[in-house]
């Protein structure tokens, strides 16, 4: 067991192996440049902390809103809320540009009550920006969280007296802290790796150093991945020690639970609902939506290869979840039940991989594919894109799958061993219907990364290979905004169709006839 | 030579990372596989990460061709050398300040540096001849640039080449002073001109067609700065072999037909750029493109390159 997860560590270590290679290769003025890194490490640990605090609030909020409350549509919501995830952010920072532009949508709203849109540059808007976009990172695992949870000590807490929001502070919330603790380091590990909106809305973070450098000085360029690289592991190693005293096991639901009755308050739960989802998916949308319509209407929207591309981006997405999964599972297991050592170094290098710009792990997996023996007959080919996809975005499916592991509690296990001799059937009627709902929220985190990335699958994919990411940036670049509206949509109706197939539709554990509904 | 590319080769294929991206270059690739039968890969990227993916491929690398809008990658590339040398009868093809002097690219496509403006905001008498003007008070918060951008480094680039580093900072910190308005890319820019959000900015030609071409109420036109004022300058698409390549002859096939009569009247015509085939003249609503002293552009001659530019962008406050 601990091979196989050193193996999967070293995986994950490659790009930051191939930056602290080239770094010193490359030699350069390592003072001169870190003396200049410094400002812009400073920008990006404060964009990516106030983010990620933000999120993490918005998401705990709407989680327990959608999971746990009374308020009406809560299914339909479910899908809606997790979709701002799906926009490449550079599409949705430009779409919410064009917004709050002469003719666009918040443009015309902040008009009717004599406004001007404010000029959209700096930290604020990028920190508003970025936390509508990465807020579902810490929805689905704490959503998925929620439904798995006995509401045993709830409903005890309930019974001595406690009001739901003493209960909510006092048993829900520490239930909840990992899911939260988890769900925050992705945003905060996705916004230091971040560069599509950064760029667009005029903030310069640590990202914007190695691009601009990257052809100019990759000795500063290959330095500034290295500090970015430090502090990624800095924050997870942090975040995973403060996680060390957990229980290993949770009880299991046993019956579903009751939502809590809002009454008054289902009016603002039901306000943060609509306001997150207008920000986060209506307005972009509604950009996106002008886009394609101005298009159509001058008959100049090319869609050869659409088709080919939403297949190409829906199958390559399942695939990647499905490997991220497996991949991180045993690392996971190890992690719960064994709290290994080795498991801990394995998993710094897994999370970690997160915060690694894409460009950069594509590189990295050509400097080591080509170099490596054998493996260089894997060079441009799926299996390899598929690889880069699973070591940027496997940290979204580990925190999930450590809570998958810990909803199959220890007596239930035993027991089962007693009653059940074949390990698979074991594994098939009593740990999966456990485990499944975290494992596949989890993946879905994984499923909607990959629709959407573009750097590594420039690189990397096989030549011609299309998906929609690529589409939507190639007619970006030019400006055919015709194209970018229409390959845009097309990509938010997909991902909507695969979280709500694959993720949303089985997360709940006990299928009820009523109260906690679907 | 024009014979030898009508042979037709069944079987071979040619291997092409392109800075271009496929709206644009895409239908004359697909004319060349159905004129001479040889296949066409392309991978399509930013200029600069293509050129990042062929050094860290090393001889292993797949690519025949490169294809750049960028001269600071096709640079990056020579100076590692990675850039085999185009026969001679290609080269001849272009005149000699849009081509490497040691033959190891040659420009087939041109994009000019021009001055977009609002014609419903801006004069006619307004238009300045250079772009040292825009530092005078009259344009105050009226102008937009993009920093951040390849093409305003590349142009920054040859303006440093033709009046020296001091010129060139005394002129961004006269931007900088006089409230220049900064966006991330020439979209931003010609979008932001064509609100009126300011009234005019400094890039590539062919925005300005794009944006009429699907708006025709767009109110934004290009104005030219003088011949041989900095402002002017032409960037040159550039098509290169790479070292090490193991279908060469295809490889000067594909830039041989990106030379050719077809292909030139198809930038100049579809996607609005500036033919560089000698002989061949620009579609007929481009104005004649006298241009500014090109081959300022070969960076490695000017000290510090690149990033110098970048240097110099920074220190005047200018960051995108």
């Amino acid at each position: 067991m601990h091979v196989h997860v050193l193996v999967i560590g070293a995986l994950f270590a490659l790009p930051g192996l191939f930056v602290l290679l080239r770094t010193l290769q490359l030699g350069g003025e390592l003072g001169e440049t870190l003396r200049a890194s410094m400002a812009p490490l400073g920008r990006t640990t404060l964009l990516a902390t106030s983010v990620s605090i933000t999120a993490a609030v918005l998401g705990t909020s709407l989680a327990w809103i959608l999971v746990r409350s009374d308020v009406p549509g809560r299914s339909v919501w479910r899908v809606i809320v997790v979709l701002p995830l799906v926009l490449p952010t550079f599409v949705g920072a430009a779409a919410f540009l064009a917004a709050l532009t002469n003719g666009g949508v918040l443009a015309e709203a902040l008009a009717l009550v004599g406004a001007e849109a404010p000029r959209f540059r700096g930290f604020w808007p990028t920190w508003f920006v970025l936390t509508l976009f990465t807020y579902p990172y810490v929805f689905l695992p704490v959503s998925a969280r929620l439904l798995a949870l006995s509401p045993t000590l709830e409903e005890s807490a309930r019974v001595l007296g406690r009001s739901a929001l003493q209960t909510f502070r006092s048993v829900t919330l520490p239930q909840l802290s990992g899911a939260v603790g988890s769900g925050g380091l992705l945003v905060f590990l996705y916004t230091v790796s971040e560069f599509g909106a950064v760029q667009l809305l005029g903030y310069d973070t640590l990202t914007r150093v190695i691009f601009a450098s990257r052809v100019s000085n990759r000795a500063t360029s290959f330095t500034a991945s290295l500090v970015l690289v430090v502090l990624a592991t800095v924050v997870v190693v942090g975040e995973r020690s403060r996680r060390r005293n957990r229980p290993s096991d949770d009880p299991i639901r046993t019956h579903p639970t009751e939502p809590v009755a809002l009454g008054p308050w289902r009016f603002p739960a039901l306000a943060l609902v609509l306001t997150t989802a207008t920000f986060g998916l209506f307005v972009p949308i509604a950009s996106l939506t002008t886009w394609a319509i101005r298009g159509l209407t001058n008959n100049n929207v090319g869609f050869d290869g659409l088709a080919e591309a939403a297949i190409n981006t829906a199958s390559v997405g399942v695939a990647t979840a499905f490997i991220a999964v497996l991949v991180v599972l045993p690392l996971a297991t190890l992690l719960v039940r064994h709290r290994s050592r080795t498991g801990e170094i394995a998993s710094i290098a897994v999370v970690g991989g997160f915060a690694v710009p894409g460009l950069v792990i594509a590189l990295s997996l050509v400097f080591w594919t080509l170099n490596a023996p054998v493996v260089g007959a894997l060079y441009q080919t799926l299996p390899l894109l598929i690889a880069a996809y699973v070591i940027h975005f496997g940290s979204q499916a580990l925190g999930a799958a450590e809570d998958s592991v810990r909803a199959v509690p220890r007596d239930l296990r035993e027991s089962s061993r007693l009653l059940e001799p074949s390990p698979v059937r074991r594994m098939t009627t009593v740990d999966l219907p456990l485990m499944r709902p975290s494992l596949v929220s989890g993946g879905g985190l994984v499923l909607l990364s990959t629709i959407k990335e573009l750097p590594a699958t420039l690189l990397l994919a096989p030549t011609g290979f299309r998906t929609l990411a690529t589409e939507v940036w190639g007619s970006y670049e030019e400006g055919f905004y015709a194209e970018v509206g229409v390959s845009g949509l097309i990509l938010v109706v997909l991902s909507a169709a695969l979280t709500w197939i694959l993720v949303l539709r089985r997360t709940d554990v006990i299928r009820d006839s009523g109260s906690n509904g679907p | 030579m024009l014979a030898a590319a009508c042979t037709s080769s069944d079987g071979e294929s040619v291997t092409v990372y392109s800075g271009r991206t496929e709206n644009l270059i895409g239908p004359i690739l697909e004319d060349f596989t159905a004129e001479t039968g040889i296949d066409v890969e392309v991978k399509y990227d930013q200029s600069s990460n293509l050129a990042l993916l062929i050094q860290e491929e090393g001889d292993r690398s797949p690519a025949d061709v490169f294809l750049s809008q960028s001269p600071g990658a096709m640079d990056f590339l020579d100076g590692d050398d990675r850039l085999a040398t185009i026969p001679d009868d290609l080269l001849g093809l272009v005149a000699a300040d849009v081509r490497d002097d040691d033959g190891r690219w040659v420009g087939f496509s041109g994009r000019q540096r021009v001055l977009v403006f609002n014609q419903d905001l801006v004069d006619e008498g307004e238009l300045p001849s250079s772009v040292f003007d825009l530092t005078d008070p009259a344009w105050s918060g009226r102008l937009g640039i993009a920093p951040s951008n390849g093409s305003f480094q590349d142009f920054v680039t040859a303006m440093r080449g033709q009046v020296g580093d001091d010129a060139t900072s005394a002129w961004l910190e006269g931007l900088a002073a006089n409230d220049v308005q900064t966006y991330p890319n020439n979209n931003a820019i010609v979008a932001a001109v064509g609100r009126g959000e300011v009234d005019a900015g400094l890039v590539n030609h062919y925005y300005n067609y794009r944006f009429l071409d699907e708006d025709p109420d767009h109110p934004g036109r290009n104005h030219q700065f003088a011949t041989d004022d900095p402002g002017s300058i032409l960037i040159v698409t550039g098509a290169a072999i790479i070292e090490g390549s193991d279908a060469p002859d295809a490889a000067a096939q594909l830039i041989e037909w990106l030379l050719q009569e077809d292909a030139q009247r198809y930038f100049a015509d579809e996607t609005f750029e500036y033919p560089l085939a000698s002989g061949v003249a620009p579609s007929g609503d481009l104005p004649a493109a006298e241009f500014a002293g090109v081959g300022g552009l070969d960076l490695s001659g000017l000290e510090g390159g690149l990033e110098r530019t970048q240097e110099l962008i920074s220190e005047a406050g200018l960051e995108g």
